[in-house]
């Protein structure tokens, strides 16, 4: 068996007292961002990327997913016991989750959660491991047009499956785009939109324009909201674990949901947000009696919160066989791995084994970790809601700034962060998610790159895009994606899904 | 918007006239050299490839000066920002530029308005490696000689591709071009590994490529070394003939430097080459930058410093040659 010999070599690249400490470290961090509703995992991830320069890469890398996946087991904590989200894959965990708690049967949805995720991230493992070599082996095949059509694809996907106004994403990956031409082309040499400024000759740095975006711009975002309103635990324990019935309801469920996240994970576009949601609205259907929806229904917390988490583990397979950030974090990932000096993509699987591997057993070993340290803490976690945020903010911009600059000790950095944070704010403010703008800066230099070269290849012949097999079916899938967004009885889908 | 670039640009004349007074001599002690941290400057984004070696460097000296050693690593505008920072740093000894002398002298002729002058504002101290740029073709590629390449590319005319992926790369695409009349189109990569997949499906005929791309991906199978673009052979690859001994007169060496500000004064100059060179002379590194494909390359400060003006003017034929934009 070669992905049993595979992943012996990923336990023993993770398993090193070093790297299980910085799995330990990024499962904490994520739990805490997951409960903390202020921080997401986003501005977290942003935050972090300076500090992991100095790391080696697997460990940098497994401390990141650590903070992702962490996140999804921290956010149903706080979802379930006082109805808030700390994180945007546990939305839909309030609705059911929290009925259950004002019930009484907290316990049974907080375990039910964790070994619902658990059980999602085991099979989550599996499916990397499974799964990578294959689209790594097609991914050899890949050539430059191929990678063109594939982040055609994965943008328009990206625009189609992020919630909130069609336009406004649109407008934002059209705005990454452009902001991604700055520098020096790849082609020719020429540096482009640089204004005679030396900062700007190798592009816009990732950090200040990610670190802007969302670590500053969040916190401007929470001074905006009175500070009164924390919720406070309300509801009791009785029991920890869930009763016959419960866990009779529950495990179809986490099977079903685990299956939908797993598969969304891999989709251009998907990951825990959408697998949650999907999840959901699957359980809905399906249930005998869905009138108990909205009721405290232990399906609707048990699927979702394995959905989330095996999404979340299976949107790492197209980054690193394909180098296709499929969501913002991946997009933050790849960005990670960029600095460390390893292209993601199809050269990672042969070139470092050990960083994929090591990843991939990774998420089984924090999987195990946060079971551990979410059951047991619970309390603990739930008193961290009343942390002082007057000393949690200023601590985070000063950790921003500080991380900007010590990577190049260039002031002209910090104005560059100062720019974003304030560009941030106004596109907050005009109802703009500024995800896709990361996923089109990150995808259009690669996406430009690969079309020129497509054309000089073909000496200027378009053709080249439709002749080759592989290029032809992504753009067909592109069409047909774009074809159904127009197409009105899917577009109301899409915004109902996302109302709920 | 406006009070934008005004601010910027007053915050820019502030930092120039800083830099200036600082640039000032300073009575800088020799006799009791070092006396503290010692700053070694690299162009190189943190972990990535370079920096490793700049680090290596860093770490050896470190034992050498019985000092610490603190590695800032001050990236962008393919290391004109940090050159400059050490050109106008205090001419010490306390702030060693460690990088490709090749790439600081090409900057000169790259840029429109170069910020420094390195034979005029920066002091080789030592030069540190030497490393070839190779000519490769495809593993499965028929080509086993420089010279059976050079033939079939003839043969192909401007059907023919050839992939590089740094300026290094597209000026020996095109002194080989214009030293044997191929008249391949080049295909510029991002990184050299992106032109793995390119490789392998054939449509590209050769590449002008970097020896820790070539080294590592000819010990995988995926491509064949013909030729290193060096005047001898590489010590490091000693069985990979030199485009020279194939019949075609090019050379085009990279090579890393330690560098200092132009004042730095000469005893510390003097110290500082005998630390380098003694770092040079451990079997460790021999076996270290042997992994890079480069060979030790030992020099005194004055060799060092008329290597570095002669790449200057090279360079600024090369620029010529392969018609490169000035930034």
């Amino acid at each position: 068996m070669d992905i049993l010999a595979n992943l012996a070599t990923g336990f023993s690249a993770a398993a090193s007292l070093q790297n299980i400490g910085f799995c330990l470290i990024g499962c904490m961090l994520g739990t805490l961002v997951g409960v903390l509703p202020g921080i997401g995992t986003i501005p977290t991830v942003a935050m972090l990327l300076p500090i992991t320069f100095g790391l080696n890469p697997l460990s940098s890398l497994i401390m990141l997913a650590g903070i992702y996946y962490g996140a999804q087991y921290g956010g149903s904590t706080t979802s379930i016991l006082v109805n808030m989200p700390g994180e945007a894959g546990s939305i839909v965990t309030c609705i059911e989750g929290h009925q259950m708690a004002r019930k009484g049967r907290a316990g049974a949805a907080l375990a039910v959660a964790a070994l619902g995720s658990f059980f999602a991230g085991c099979v989550g493992t599996v499916f990397v491991a499974g799964f990578g070599p294959l689209l790594s082996s097609i991914a050899q095949e890949f050539n430059s047009p191929d990678y063109f059509s594939l982040m055609v694809l994965g943008l328009v996907m990206a625009v189609v499956l992020a919630h909130g106004s069609l336009l406004k994403a649109i407008g934002m990956v059209l705005i990454g785009l452009v902001l991604g031409l700055v520098g020096t082309d790849v082609s020719t040499g020429i540096t482009r939109y640089t204004f005679g400024l030396a900062g700007l000759w190798d592009g816009i740095d990732f950090l200040p324009l990610v670190i802007g975006l969302f670590g500053i711009v969040e916190v401007i975002r929470n001074l905006e909201q009175p500070d009164s309103e924390r919720p406070t635990l309300k509801a009791k324990f009785r029991e920890l674990w869930p009763n016959r019935e419960e866990f009779k309801a529950a495990w179809p469920a986490a099977l079903r949901g685990t299956g939908i996240g797993a598969l969304l994970g891999i989709l251009p576009g998907g990951g825990a947000v959408l697998a949650s949601f999907a999840s959901y609205t699957v359980e809905k259907k399906v249930a005998k009696d869905p009138s108990r929806f909205g009721h405290g229904a232990i399906e609707g917390v048990a699927g979702p919160e394995s959905a989330n988490n095996a999404g979340a583990q299976t949107s790492f397979i197209p980054l690193l066989t394909l180098g296709l950030p499929s969501n913002p974090i991946m997009a933050l990932m790849m960005g990670a791995m960029m600095i460390q000096g390893i292209a993601p993509g199809a050269a990672v699987m042969t070139a470092r084994p050990d960083l994929f591997w090591g990843m991939t057993a990774s998420m089984w070993i924090g999987n195990l970790m946060l079971v551990i340290i979410n059951l047991p803490l619970i309390g603990i976690w739930v008193k961290l809601l009343s942390a002082p945020y007057r000393f949690l903010y200023p601590a985070i911009i000063l950790f921003c700034a500080v991380g900007v600059y010590s990577n190049s000790a260039e002031w002209f950095q910090m104005v560059l962060l100062a720019v974003f944070s304030l560009f941030g704010y106004v596109v907050l403010k005009l109802g703009c998610e500024p995800a896709p703008l990361v996923l089109g800066f990150i995808l259009g230099p690669l996406m430009e790159e690969n079309l020129r070269r497509s054309l000089i290849l073909s000496r200027g012949d378009p053709t080249i895009f439709i002749d080759r097999p592989i290029s032809a079916v992504l753009l067909a899938a592109t069409v047909l994606t774009i074809a159904l967004i127009v197409f009105p009885q899917f577009r109301s889908t899409r915004e109902e899904a996302f109302q709920e | 918007m406006t009070a934008f670039w005004k601010w910027g640009s007053r915050a820019l004349g502030v930092a120039v006239l800083a830099a200036a007074v600082q640039a000032a001599p300073l009575a800088a002690r020799a006799d009791d050299y070092p006396s503290r941290d010692i700053h070694v400057i690299c162009a190189f984004p943190a972990g990535s490839g370079a920096d490793v070696l700049v680090r290596y460097f860093a770490d050896k000296l470190q034992k050498e000066a019985k000092r610490t050693t603190i590695v800032e690593n001050r990236t962008g505008a393919n290391g004109n920002i940090s050159a400059q920072y050490v050109a106008r740093s205090d001419p010490d000894g306390y702030t060693i530029y460690i990088h490709a002398g090749s790439s600081t002298a090409a900057n000169y002729s790259l840029f429109k308005r170069p910020p420094i002058d390195p034979r005029k504002d920066l002091q080789v101290v030592a030069t540190l490696n030497k490393q070839p740029f190779m000519v490769v073709v495809p593993a499965e590629s028929s080509y086993k000689t420089l010279g059976e390449l050079t033939e079939a590319m003839k043969k192909k005319g401007d059907k023919a591709n050839y992939a590089s992926s740094n300026t290094s790369g597209t000026v020996l695409g095109q002194l080989y071009e214009r030293a044997t009349g191929v008249k391949a189109v080049e295909i510029h990569y991002r990184t050299a590994a992106d032109t793995l997949n390119d490789f392998k499906s054939g449509v590209l005929d050769y590449g002008m490529m970097d020896p820790v791309f070539a080294l590592s991906q000819a010990k995988a199978g995926r491509i064949r070394m013909l030729a290193v673009a060096t005047d001898e052979r590489m010590k490091a690859i000693p069985d990979v003939p030199t485009m020279k001994e194939q019949g075609v007169d090019i050379s085009l060496p990279s090579w890393f430097a330690a560098m200092v500000p132009s004042k730095t004064p000469k005893p510390i100059v003097t110290t500082l080459n005998g630390w380098f060179n003694a770092i040079e002379k451990m079997p460790e590194t021999a076996q270290y930058l042997a992994k890079f494909g480069g060979d030790p390359f030992i020099t005194t400060p004055e060799e060092g410093q008329e290597l570095l003006s002669k790449a200057v003017d090279e360079w600024a034929k090369y620029v010529e040659i392969a018609k490169l934009p000035k930034s």
